[in-house]
């Protein structure tokens, strides 16, 4: 699971990674580790410290927020090629929703600290890495500024 | 207000022939008559207007070369007189001259001296049909309202027009398509039409057939005659297709936010070149001058352009202070805002404006990009509408009804007209029940003998259509408007957006698709909905889900813990698409703001504009284009809509307050 080329193969088939340029992906795919998730599995937890970044290889996730006269509500999925978790790539930031597995899911994880360690020390990953996670969240802000229009709303 | 010197009034005009040796005798017989004759020179390599003694004067011999932005005289093989077209200088300059003193003031007595017109007679020799043209702008502009310009007018009054048809063109040339040439028509004193050995000369007036007689002239051969009308002909020919100028001024006053303006102020140096070499622009400035005492002074009228920096500017600011400004001001004003004022284009398609340019900018080009051509609307009318005129229904029962949300309702009715089973989707009918208005209802399905409505119950009529009970009986008017182009997708991909209810109007379609799917490329229905209780049709969605005949993707804006499905909005379903996007053929429908945010997420993955088609929704009252309410940017949304492609809508689509 760990082989290396292997991982490579999934990163390039990810919407996020497919464009970072090789030797970026080389370093994530060192720098990470490819994780299985069960259906219903909670990854992360709303509030908790952001530890971890992680590119979804398959499966779907659920961003979940927690409204009290509600419960529960999904805000948001992460399909296959998206990022979850990108709080990890800012030091001392919490998780902004929690993050669920809908059905069995592969993600490749990488680790807060290393993570920033590796940008700080990496500038060509930097250069590489930033403004394709600065695209990712603006992507979602686009999505989630048409959601706070509710348009269906009657 | 004085009008062209009228043409002759026998009809046909005779015509003669005047050998190419003798057309000093017509110089000179002008001459005669005290007039000054002014004709086209050569000087500085250019063709300009200046006084001239005799017929070798002219540019014999000598023709022009020209595009955009660059202009060269070059040898003839031939000793033509007039093989040239139109120089840097136009009659313009002689009737409306670049410097003119309209007053002068003298301190001592206080008094202010208004010039009187001086206008010695003056011929004009060369005159080309566009030339024409714009002495006729030129006129209603001084002389077609309360407030006149007398000198213009004396100037103008004095001028004796020897006019000369064009027997070729330059690549600058565009008469054709302002339909002021090649052929002269009206206008002239004198008309000439050069053909081997000379011309063809008539007369258009009185005082023209007075110095026609006093030539040495013949009556022209047949072939003569014949070479005439062939050598103008043959220009019409060289100019090739006319560009599509028809409803100009409309399609510019639609495009005055368009990119394009920026571009092009970006490359204009606003030299004004432009406005000085053409031959309508009568846009000036007043100077005062005083001598060093300043016991005298004289207003001075000098030309100016709309391209200068201050031409707008007041105290308290510049309307005009951007050059993308200044440049849309030229443009708009000359092939759109003039018709308003005077009633005419402001262009003639003389192109001066285009080979003088140093920057290369050619108009034609501009306005292509800018306003180009609006796409006719093709009414394809399936069948004919039953019960058209408003008051009028056709009765359909209600055969059964469905719950498809809180608040959605699908109507199916039966016993109906046949002409409403025979409608295509995308159509509309028209629904009423008696002390109810008639709304607007898209027909969600067609069947061999019942077609389906689904409704949102949004007001009065809505809400009592969906509290039918079956057996009840429903008016109806339709099938209106237009209809989705199912054929412009055949060999394509075929993509289906839905937002919310717009699923309804899409729902024929994706049936259409299903039963057809082997005449297309591949399928596929994007849709999203509010959550996962507010979507419509969920047992077609299941089946079309487990079909192979289409791929469905669907998501919500919000699902609670229980929903496994995509949750955001459609536009994020596009990453699914990985298909060559020029193969797209996109069917859109939602609430307008969601309707743009896909078209333009489609437009950005490379779905061409005219392949994306949308269903626009307008308040309708009659559905046949008669209340007035539907209007949207000069179309009926009931009758040119509600299906439109994208690029019929342009601008107009998603635009605030249209």
């Amino acid at each position: 699971m760990d082989d290396y080329a292997a991982v490579l193969a999934m990163l390039n088939h990810t919407w996020f990674g497919a464009e970072l340029s090789p030797e970026t992906q080389e370093r994530l795919a060192k720098l990470g580790e490819v994780q299985d998730f069960e259906a219903d599995e909670v990854i992360l937890h709303e509030g908790d410290d952001a530890k971890e970044m992680g590119i979804l290889i398959s499966g779907r996730l659920a961003l979940r927020t927690l409204v009290p006269e509600r419960g529960p509500v999904t805000i948001l999925s992460v399909e296959q090629g998206d990022i979850f978790g990108w709080s990890a790539v800012l030091a001392d930031t919490q998780a902004q929703s929690t993050v669920v597995a809908t059905q069995p899911s592969r993600a490749l994880v990488i680790e807060g600290t290393k993570l920033r360690a590796a940008l700080k020390e990496d500038h060509a990953l930097a250069a590489s890495l930033y403004p394709r996670v600065l695209k990712a969240v603006a992507r979602r802000l686009r999505a989630t500024r048409l959601q706070l229009l509710d348009l269906f709303a009657r | 207000m004085i009008t062209s010197p009228a043409p002759s009034q026998t009809a046909p005009a005779r015509q003669w022939f005047l050998a190419r040796q003798d057309l000093d005798e017509l110089i000179q017989a002008i001459r005669a008559t005290g007039r000054r004759v002014i004709g086209p020179t050569i000087r500085e390599s250019a063709i300009v207007y200046d006084e001239i003694q005799t017929a070798a004067d002219l540019p014999a011999g000598w023709r022009d070369e020209q595009s955009a932005g660059r202009y060269r005289l070059e040898r003839r093989s031939d000793d033509q007189v007039f093989g040239y077209t139109v120089g840097p200088t136009s009659w313009k300059r002689f009737t409306f001259p670049p410097n003119l003193t309209i007053a002068t003031a003298h301190r001592t007595s206080f008094g202010f001296e208004q010039q009187v017109a001086e206008a010695p007679p003056v011929a004009f020799l060369g005159v080309r049909a566009c030339e024409i043209a714009a002495l006729a702008i030129q006129d209603r502009v001084f002389l077609g309202s309360q407030f006149t310009d007398e000198d213009y007018r004396a100037r103008r009054a004095a001028a004796f027009i020897v006019a000369v048809q064009c027997t070729t063109s330059s690549s600058t040339c565009f008469c054709t398509s302002m339909g002021t040439g090649p052929e002269v028509r009206d206008g002239y004193d004198i008309m000439l039409t050069e053909i081997e050995d000379g011309f063809v000369i008539q007369a258009g007036s009185p005082g023209g057939a007075a110095i026609v007689a006093k030539l040495p002239t013949r009556r022209p051969s047949h072939a003569e005659a014949g070479a005439a009308v062939d050598n103008v002909e043959s220009v019409r020919t060289q100019m090739g297709e006319p560009l599509p100028m028809a409803g100009i001024g409309e399609r510019l006053k639609l495009q005055l936010d368009h990119p394009r303006w920026i571009q092009v102020a970006d490359r204009c140096v606003e030299c004004g070149n432009c406005t000085m070499a053409c031959p309508t622009c009568f846009c000036t400035s007043v100077v005062e001058r005083s001598d060093l005492d300043g016991k005298t002074s004289s207003t001075e009228r000098q030309w100016d352009s709309c391209f200068d920096v201050a031409f707008a500017k007041v105290a308290g600011g510049d309307f005009r202070a951007r050059p993308r400004d200044r440049y849309r001001q030229w443009l708009t004003h000359k092939f759109s805002t003039w018709w308003d004022q005077f009633e005419s284009s402001g262009c003639v398609g003389c192109g001066r404006c285009i080979a003088w340019c140093p920057v290369r900018i050619d108009v034609r080009e501009e306005l292509a990009a800018i306003a180009p051509p609006i796409p006719p609307v093709v009414h394809p009318v399936a069948v004919t509408p039953v019960a058209a005129s408003p008051g009028t229904y056709s009765v359909a029962r209600l055969g059964s009804v469905r719950a498809e949300t809180e608040d959605t309702t699908t109507l199916s009715l039966t016993d109906l007209d046949p002409a409403f089973l025979s409608g295509r989707p995308g159509q509309f009918v028209m629904v009423a029940l008696p002390a109810f208005p008639g709304v607007p209802i898209s027909i969600s399905r067609f069947r061999a003998d019942h077609i389906d409505l689904t409704i949102r119950a949004v007001g009065p009529t809505s809400t009592a259509l969906v509290n039918l009970h079956p057996g009840a009986k429903v008016g109806l008017r339709g099938p209106l408007g237009t209809f989705w182009p199912i054929e412009e997708a055949y060999g394509r991909h075929a993509v289906v957006v839905a937002g919310g209810v717009g699923l309804s109007p899409l729902h024929g379609l994706v049936d259409a698709l299903v039963a057809n799917h082997e005449r297309f490329e591949s399928v596929s229905l994007f849709y999203g909905s509010r959550t996962p209780e507010d979507q419509l049709f969920r047992d077609d969605l299941a089946a079309w889900s487990a079909s192979k005949a289409i791929d469905v993707a669907v998501t919500v804006d919000r699902a609670g813990p229980e929903w496994k499905g995509r949750v955001g909005v459609v536009t994020t379903l596009f990453d699914m698409i990985s298909w060559d996007c020029s193969k797209v053929t996109a069917f859109v429908v939602g609430p307008e703001r969601m309707m743009q945010s896909s078209v333009q997420g489609l437009i950005s993955k490379g779905v061409p504009a005219d392949r994306i088609c949308v269903s626009m929704e307008r308040h309708m009252e009659c559905g046949i284009g008669l209340c007035g309410h539907c209007q949207m940017a000069g179309r009926f949304v009931c009758k040119d809509g509600p299906v439109f492609r994208l690029d019929e809508l342009g601008d107009m689509f998603n635009r605030e307050g249209i």
